[in-house]
């Protein structure tokens, strides 16, 4: 018993515990997958140029530490290190680093890290098994590499946004400029952890190869077989779907909004019990999926009718009641009131003493049962752990610390 | 292995017929090999979903490695399969086609009590359940997560819905196209005080989910890897697609803003948005800096004097005469071709993106240069072309192997191999519809 007490490991108490990560990337895209990586227990060195450091510092609203609430996010659990890497000295002390790492992240432009010597073949020399997250506009490959890349240029490219807004109208936003970061960060975690696997059971290292582009390609359904095989385009179809109906944004008496998506006729009979009409879902009226879609117009107007006449307060009440397939449209005033988030805990109030303020975040999604993820701190000031690192990390003495910063190469 | 079409093409043309059979055996040999090389290999799947959500995380782990077992129920099977445009081969849809790739369908009655026992022992012999009832239903067969982690105390599980396992929402009924409404996104979608439009495309939370239910299940394994125990993963579709509006939530908390729909922009920068070209079509622009902004009105527009910094050259002038800035730009657009402004752009280093359709897509030589789009042969439908496998890993790339199956392909394979069921057995439980 005493030895086992005395043993130096303890029972992992998390995941990734143990890894280590760099993340020399910027903005959400490939840093949203190492925050994931430190929300389940990896150790995160965020390394930043020591001017300025990523730019998502001022992506969004500015808090009284200068940087934005985007960056204390999701810039959650990191460490912070400066390290110019277009110095030749820097681009040493990240050899250094990434030697002692097991996953790099990054979102150069491709072609970029290798200028300055620091490319897969140099890293993976320096660690032979080690795994790199590439994530860019375009790949590491192809004829568009070069151009460059942003999450709203990916959701075109992707063909999320021909999809989105009133038909033959001007495509809008798909709900937000960052959903194509989000989503690569969530494929290039995937892509880590599935490489982090096979390095533990064969000792080879290998890079990840993340276009924006294709993850917001990837979610878009039965659209390309659709084309091959029908030569359907797939156009805009503005706030209904026609897959089903009603399945689509209805406006209610208090000018506020809300959602069906009747996919079945059973579901369709709950909406007709929720008006107070059931004989709409009668076998010589709407009763079929077929004669609601034909009749679409008419069901939509019907539907239309009776939320224009009730508050949206009515209408949940008598939606839940029935069991009808319906949600409001939440903006974020409603969802810091609603129940449900507050049961689940999705959102958490973290105390930062540095910015003196107290910072709503998003809890982290998944929530495993016996590992949940953690918010240990948010996102550090431009800096903040860079000695520490040098001297525990890498054992340089207070002196060459000094002469780095001095020679801003740090 | 099923290989892509005009591989397996090239193959069979380059082969004399004497060395047909060699080659084929190298062929299998390999696939062997490479079956034995990827990071899951050797992991096994119990879907139970339905639909994307659940089942689109074991697509994504059935890509990397795993073997997939997609339980259905036997006289209807995965309601996905109706989901969308039917194909000849029993009216599989090609969603289902593409989504189910390289899984093995199943079918069992989970709601008769030798159905629900067989499918206990099939998560007995798994690594991972994935499951997209509504919460309690697994509990009512006798197959809740104490169950299911007693028959297999190692066992990872997805469990997948609208809502959640608790709250007080936990039982309403919960589709993608009502999580993008309740999570906020829908919300944001559209022209500021006009009717909110689908945010794309209606499945879009349901890959989200599914993408946060893979990296569950990746960290799941892992951790079990580490102490041999096993756990569930709690996920709401809602909050996947909450968990994308970056700072929304915060600065609503720091100062109140709320946040609403920015059309076709966004309201931190200008120009950054979607714009119409003279043959009708429309392209992104994202400016997000001055110095962009610069390269655009000297290099692209050909007009320096935009660019000073009395008029649009500071981000802050620009944002405050926003509509000004997207006459101008929007003008401009409007006389160039789609393909002679992207030229435009490009030369000048402005970040600007086509703003594709499916056939745009199929055009283009990129998406064709990274082998995005992967053709297959499957019976009874003829050629299938679906997206790739995202993300690129270079030494264990994902595979595709097959598409979706037919309703109950595998079943008497599985049950007789893996829990050593007899011919009589099989035909017994066939004929009571319990499989």
């Amino acid at each position: 018993m005493m030895v086992e007490e005395k043993k130096p490991q303890s029972k992992p108490k998390m995941p990734l515990e143990g890894i280590r990560v760099i993340d020399v990337a910027t903005f959400i895209a490939a840093p949203y997958a190492a925050g994931m990586m430190g929300e389940f227990g990896a150790e995160v060195l965020k390394v930043e140029h020591p001017l300025g450091g990523d730019p998502c510092r001022n992506f969004g609203s500015a808090t009284k530490s200068g940087d934005t609430l985007a960056w204390l996010s999701e810039a959650r659990n990191k460490k912070s290190v400066t390290v110019d890497l277009r110095n030749p000295e820097g681009a040493e002390i990240f050899k250094k680093l990434v030697a002692k790492a097991d996953i790099v992240c990054e979102n150069f432009r491709p072609g970029t890290l290798e200028k300055w010597g620091l490319g897969w073949k140099v890293l993976q020399e320096v660690n032979p098994s080690l795994v790199m997250l590439r994530v860019s506009g375009y790949g590491q490959t192809g004829p568009y590499r070069d151009r460059p890349g942003f999450a709203r240029i990916a959701h075109a490219v992707g063909g999320l946004a021909y999809l989105a807004g009133m038909p033959r109208e001007t495509p809008v936003t798909p709900g937000s400029t960052t959903l194509g970061d989000y989503l690569t960060g969530m494929y290039g975690v995937i892509g880590v952890l599935n490489a982090l696997r096979y390095k533990e059971k064969t000792g080879k290292g290998q890079y990840i190869d993340a276009a924006l582009f294709e993850s917001v390609f990837r979610v878009t359904d039965e659209m390309a077989p659709a084309y091959a095989k029908f030569g359907t385009v797939r156009e805009r179809t503005g706030a209904h779907n026609k897959i089903a109906c009603p399945m689509g944004h209805f406006r209610t008496k208090d000018d506020k909004w809300v959602a069906f998506a009747c996919t079945t006729d059973k579901l369709f009979a709950a909406l007709a019990e929720a008006m107070g009409r059931p004989e709409l879902a009668s076998h010589g009226l709407y009763g079929e999926h077929d004669k609601r879609i034909a009749a679409r117009h008419e069901v939509n107007e019907i539907v239309s009718q009776w939320c224009g006449a009730l508050t949206r307060r009515e209408v949940s009440d008598k939606c839940y009641a029935t069991g009808a397939p319906y949600a409001p449209l939440n903006n974020v005033r409603d969802i810091y009131g609603n129940r449900q988030f507050v049961a689940r805990r999705n959102l958490i109030s973290v105390d930062d003493p540095e910015i003196g303020d107290t910072v709503v975040v998003p809890n982290t999604v998944p929530r495993l049962s016996k590992t949940p993820g953690q918010t240990k701190w948010l996102g550090p000031a431009l800096g903040k752990h860079t000695d520490e690192v040098l001297r525990d990390l890498l054992g340089m003495s207070a002196k060459d610390i000094e002469g780095l910063r001095t020679r801003r190469v740090i | 292995m099923a290989q892509e079409k005009d591989q397996a093409k090239t193959q069979a043309q380059a082969t004399g017929a004497d060395s047909k059979a060699k080659e084929a055996k190298e062929e299998n040999k390999s696939a062997t090999d490479q079956q034995g090389d990827l990071p899951l290999d050797g992991i096994r799947v119990v879907d139970v979903g339905t639909f994307i959500a659940g089942p689109y995380a074991s697509t994504i782990m059935g890509e990397f490695g795993a073997e997939v077992y997609h339980v259905e129920h036997p006289l209807s099977g995965d309601p996905f399969r109706r989901l969308g445009t039917p194909t000849d081969r029993d009216g599989d849809t090609l969603v289902w086609l593409s989504e189910a790739r390289n899984k093995k369908s199943v079918t069992i009655d989970l709601r008769v009590p030798k159905g629900a026992e067989l499918f206990k022992r099939l998560v007995a012999k798994a690594d991972v359940c994935v499951e997209s009832f509504r919460p309690g239903m697994l509990e009512s067969w006798g197959l809740g997560w104490d169950e299911l982690s007693k028959a297999n105390p190692g066992l990872v599980m997805l469990r997948v819905t609208g809502y959640g396992q608790t709250g007080p929402h936990r039982n309403h009924a919960g589709f993608s196209h009502l999580a993008h409404a309740f999570g906020g996104l829908s919300y944001l979608s559209g022209f500021p005080g006009q009717t909110p439009v689908i945010p794309s495309s209606s499945p879009l939370g349901d890959y989200m989910s599914g993408l946060y239910g893979a990296i569950g299940v990746l960290m799941a394994l892992r951790y079990k890897d580490l102490t041999g125990e096993g756990q569930y993963i709690d996920l709401a579709s809602y909050e996947a697609v909450f968990r994308q509006l970056d700072e929304m939530a915060s600065a609503y908390g720091m100062f109140g803003k709320i946040r609403e729909r920015e059309g076709s922009g966004t309201v931190i920068a200008v120009p950054h948005g979607h714009f119409q070209t003279k043959d009708g079509k429309w392209v992104a622009i994202a400016c997000t800096n001055n110095k962009m902004f610069a390269r655009l009105a000297e290099d692209a527009m050909g007009r320096p004097e935009l660019a000073a910094e009395n008029l649009y050259g500071l981000k802050t002038n620009r944002l405050a005469r926003r509509d000004e800035v997207n006459a101008l730009v929007s003008e401009w657009t409007g006389s160039l071709t789609r393909d002679a402004l992207m030229e435009k752009c490009l030369a000048a280093q402005v970040p600007i993106g086509s703003l594709n359709s499916i056939a745009d897509i199929f055009a283009d030589p990129h998406f064709q240069a990274r082998d995005d789009l992967i053709h297959l042969e499957e019976d009874g439908v003829g050629e299938v072309v679906i997206p790739g496998v995202f993300p690129k890993l270079s030494e264990t790339p994902g595979r595709v192997t097959s598409l979706g199956p037919k309703l109950g392909q595998h079943t008497n394979e599985v049950l007789s191999d893996l829990l050593g069921l007899s011919a009589s057995e099989l035909s017994q439980l066939h004929q009571n519809k319990v499989i």
